[in-house]
């Protein structure tokens, strides 16, 4: 049996071998950082968790949402309120926010059918907008514009045994935070890559292709783009459930615009339809903006008296340039950058020159 | 006479497919030239490779001048009006507009308001319908319209792809007609392509038939028609 | 009676706001096919310079055309600069390009001008003229009277020059267009470059409304965008309609149904969006588009 499993082992693409590294570094994380930034990395996760959905939106089934962040609203107050107002266990909530906010994206992706990509991302985006101030109006639920704050759950017993037998440290709230996190993202993240690999994931990128020619070859485009939607609420939901438990305090000013704006810059920079793009994206997309604020007050040639404004200003200048960026010279984000960059030296290997393209000089293209 | 336009070997194509492979042929100042050939022969990427539509190599002269490099916009404002196939009509605007775009790259007043007296001479139709919306043509004087809007380039050579596409007989003969008349009144060359040989060979005094991309055979219009076999064998009437 | 009037006034001045960056949306849409996400943010980068000329002394009637120059070219650099190298690209690429623009210039903004608040100066009294017992501000009248002298002026410019006959043609029919010698490319910069200015007015007549700083246009662009679709995102008369329905509706919303008042006006917008969006995609004055396959 165990040789089976070795042989297994042996015989899979270096892929795996990858994924099982990312893997045991990240659970092996809070072992080494200290529990402020495991909570710091936990966030990152969550992040990631959300961009994935959104990656399944716009890199598969080719629908641009700019409104995400709404539906990370919804989950976590879903869970915020559930555990607040009728004391469930905050845990169990979770699961019940991402259903919940992903039928809601299903209902949400029927009407989004029948605009045209570039409506679809105004009314997302005017959405994104309006979210906080929806939020505040519901006072009795919401807490208004003061929010809720939760309570974030200690371990439980078994958990901080086996910790404590692993690290011979006991386990802070914040590292339980942060495993519950990293095993809703791993799930997700073995769910989507299961379901992309396969049927789904192959008649979403088709749609993405050319939905007459889709639809023409038997998928059920109306149908994959609506799941798509549901699908990537509810991943969306997931994470902003997890948020509040991370954070431990959710208002309406946590889900502000440029929330669901990190998370298209996470999508880009980490590379539409990629499986670990996301994950790359988050982390790239989530610090940024952090270690700007801690890089900023470190440098003494930033005078004091600017340096909350070039703080401030920073992520947003990065972030807009990241996205242009990008998407005039590198399409395909980090992962695309990566994968070009392998088979290129793949190429230089063989000895396989690019053949030259012959003069072809004359104005601009009409095809 | 001196020849206006020369291709000399152009080879084009659209992306990795080459249309082209090594074109070569001549439009005299003011002659009337004809590019004929069965479909796909590559008789609109020959026009389309003049006005820089298309990648291309080998060489193209205008006035002397080589074209290479050159983009669309300035390769049209040295005196090439192209009809493309389809006339190209801006059906969002009105007659009179599209009129007054293709004179938008004249300064030369007087003339121009010569010119227009002539093109509502040779079109009256246009004049009546100055102010309605393109849109509302027929096809025969869509394509009178994107004649008279390529004259008042004040062109010294004409690209006509296919003016007979899609029009009845008669009003194929009108247009042929005028065509005729811009050509001699005018002194303006004409490079002429078209799917119905007969015609085209009625017009024009020279004529290159395409095959695949090269050119099969070229002669005199009168001798082409006069040829039995280059007749059955490429102009299929 | 008196009270809807006044908020019926009141509402068309905001419209006429609301109208300009709704009609620099469509210049832009009609140009090359997109939603420019950053019309609000450059509409405020815009409000800033005019803010610094006229901090520095220079007089409102001065500094605002000389803005609207500064901005025309700011928006033709943007084009050549960015837009230009994906000027082929799927609409989705570039969508995400304007977004990035927006979030650069907010940034920008931010850097430079700082996130505290300022007060702008309104060039207009704030006294009131009463007109058949309707009270009614000098700085509604102004800013009613400045949005429509602007949309007249591009009007007239698209309408009866050349200049504008040639922009209009290279927005719809680029090909055709190339081949009577238009300058497609610059058009579509030109196109840039007068949203900039028009987006602009919208940005220095609501500065004195509502503070000025880096995100002060975020609610005028959900109006923008309202104005637009239910206009007919291609129709620079339907941006106009739109907007002033718009400023209207959502003024009196705010007044007179409860549940709205003053925080959901922007939820109203939103409502506005999607209404249109789903029951006619085409607005008002919008041609009923074919999809090509």
């Amino acid at each position: 049996m165990s040789s089976v499993l070795r042989q297994r082992i042996r015989n899979a693409p270096p892929r795996y071998a990858l994924v099982a590294i990312v893997v045991l570094l990240l659970a092996g994380l809070p072992t080494v950082i200290s529990s402020f930034l495991t909570s710091e990395w936990a966030q990152a996760l969550i992040l990631a968790i959300a961009i994935m959905g959104l990656n399944i939106l716009v890199g598969y089934s080719g629908q641009l949402s700019l409104g995400h962040g709404a539906f990370m609203a919804l989950g976590a107050y879903i869970s915020a309120i559930l555990a607040h107002k009728y004391k469930m266990d905050y845990l169990v909530t979770i699961p019940i926010a991402g259903v919940l906010t992903g039928g809601i994206g299903f209902l949400f992706g029927i009407p989004a059918l029948r605009l045209s990509a570039l409506y679809l991302a105004l009314a997302t985006f005017a959405l994104a907008v309006v979210t906080p101030s929806l939020i505040k109006r519901p006072k009795e639920w919401t807490g208004g514009p003061q929010g809720l704050l939760l309570v974030q759950p200690d371990p439980p017993q078994p958990a901080k045994d086996a910790f404590a037998a692993i690290t011979g440290t006991a386990m802070t709230t914040d590292q339980w935070i942060y495993y519950i996190t990293l095993f809703c993202a791993l799930l997700l993240f073995w769910l989507a890559w299961n379901l992309l690999r396969f049927r789904p994931g192959r008649a979403m990128r088709a749609i993405r292709d050319g939905e007459v020619a889709a639809a023409a070859s038997g998928i059920n485009v109306a149908g994959y783009k609506t799941l798509a939607f549901g699908i990537s609420a509810f991943y969306a939901g997931i994470a902003g459930s997890l948020f509040g438990l991370a954070t431990g305090f959710i208002s309406p000013d946590t889900f502000p615009v440029s929330l669901s704006i990190q998370l298209l810059v996470g999508v880009v920079v980490g590379g539409l339809a990629s499986i670990p793009g996301p994950l790359l994206g988050a982390i790239f997309a989530y610090f940024l903006p952090i270690e700007s604020n801690q890089w900023v007050p470190s440098q003494s040639w930033i005078p004091s008296q600017i340096a909350s404004t070039v703080e401030k200003a920073g992520p947003a200048v990065s972030y807009g340039v990241i996205l242009i960026v990008i998407m005039i010279f590198a399409r395909n984000g980090i992962v695309g950058l990566v994968e070009s960059g392998y088979r290129m030296l793949q190429r230089r290997l063989r000895g396989a020159g690019d053949r030259e393209t012959g003069q072809m000089p004359s104005g601009p293209q009409t095809v | 006479m001196t020849a206006l336009l020369e291709l000399e070997g152009v080879h084009a194509g659209y992306g990795p497919t080459s249309v082209l492979h090594g074109v070569s042929l001549t439009v005299p100042e003011g002659g009337a030239v004809s590019l004929l050939g069965a479909n796909g022969a590559g008789k609109t990427t020959t026009l389309r490779a003049i006005t820089g539509g298309v990648h291309w190599s080998g060489d193209i002269r205008f006035g002397g001048r080589s074209l290479r490099r050159m983009h669309t916009e300035d390769i049209v404002s040295r005196g090439i009006a192209h009809v493309p196939e389809g006339r190209g009509i801006c059906t969002e605007l009105t007659v009179d507009e599209n009129l007054r775009l293709g004179a938008h790259m004249r300064r030369d007043g007087a003339e121009l308001r010569k010119d227009y007296d002539r093109v509502f001479a040779y079109f009256p139709v246009l004049k009546e319908r100055r102010h309605l919306s393109a849109s509302t043509l027929s096809g025969g004087e869509q394509q009178m319209l994107a004649l008279a809007r390529a004259l008042l380039m004040k062109p010294r050579l004409m690209l006509l792809d296919e003016p007979s596409l899609g029009l009845a007989p008669m009003v194929v003969r009108a247009i042929f007609e005028i065509i005729r008349t811009i050509n001699r009144e005018s002194k303006v060359a004409v490079l002429l392509v078209e799917q119905s040989a007969r015609i085209a060979l009625d017009l024009s005094s020279h004529a290159y038939v395409l095959e695949v991309g090269r050119v099969a055979v070229e002669g005199d219009s009168d001798e082409l028609k006069g040829n039995e076999s280059v007749r059955r064998s490429y102009l299929g009437y | 009676m008196q009270e809807f009037l006044q908020l019926v006034v009141s509402g068309l001045a905001a419209g006429g706001i609301f109208a300009s960056l709704a009609l620099a949306l469509v210049l832009i849409y009609n140009a090359m096919g997109l939603v420019n996400f950053a019309q609000g943010e450059m509409a405020m980068f815009a409000t800033f310079i005019a803010y610094a000329l006229i901090s520095r002394g220079m007089s409102f009637w001065i500094a605002f055309p000389v803005t609207l120059v500064l901005a025309f070219g700011g928006g033709i650099a943007i084009q050549r600069i960015v837009i230009r190298p994906v000027e082929r690209a799927p609409v989705l690429t570039l969508v995400i390009i304007t977004l990035g623009l927006a979030t650069l210039v907010n940034g920008v903004a931010g850097f430079l001008f700082g996130y505290v608040p300022r007060p702008f100066e309104s060039p207009f009294s704030s006294d009131t003229v009463g007109v058949l017992g309707v009270f009614i501000s000098y700085r509604d009248l102004g800013v009613i009277g400045v949005s429509g002298v602007v949309l007249l002026l591009v009007y007239l410019l698209l309408q009866h020059t050349t200049v504008g006959l040639t922009m209009r043609a290279a927005a719809h029919h680029p090909e055709a267009s190339r081949l009577l010698g238009v300058h497609v490319s610059w058009m579509l910069a030109l196109g840039w470059g007068l949203a900039a200015a028009v987006g602009a007015v919208s940005g220095i007549m609501v500065a004195p409304v509502l503070l000025l700083e880096p995100n002060m246009m975020q609610a005028i662009i959900i109006y923008a965008f309202a104005a637009a679709v239910l206009g007919g995102i291609e129709s620079p008369l339907g941006a106009v309609v739109g907007g002033l329905i718009v400023g209207v509706t959502v003024n009196l919303a705010g007044v007179y149904v409860p549940f709205v008042g003053g925080d959901l006006q922007l939820a109203v917008g939103l409502a506005i969006i999607v209404a249109v969006l789903i029951i006619r995609p085409n607005g008002l004055f919008g041609r009923a588009s074919v999809r090509r396959v």
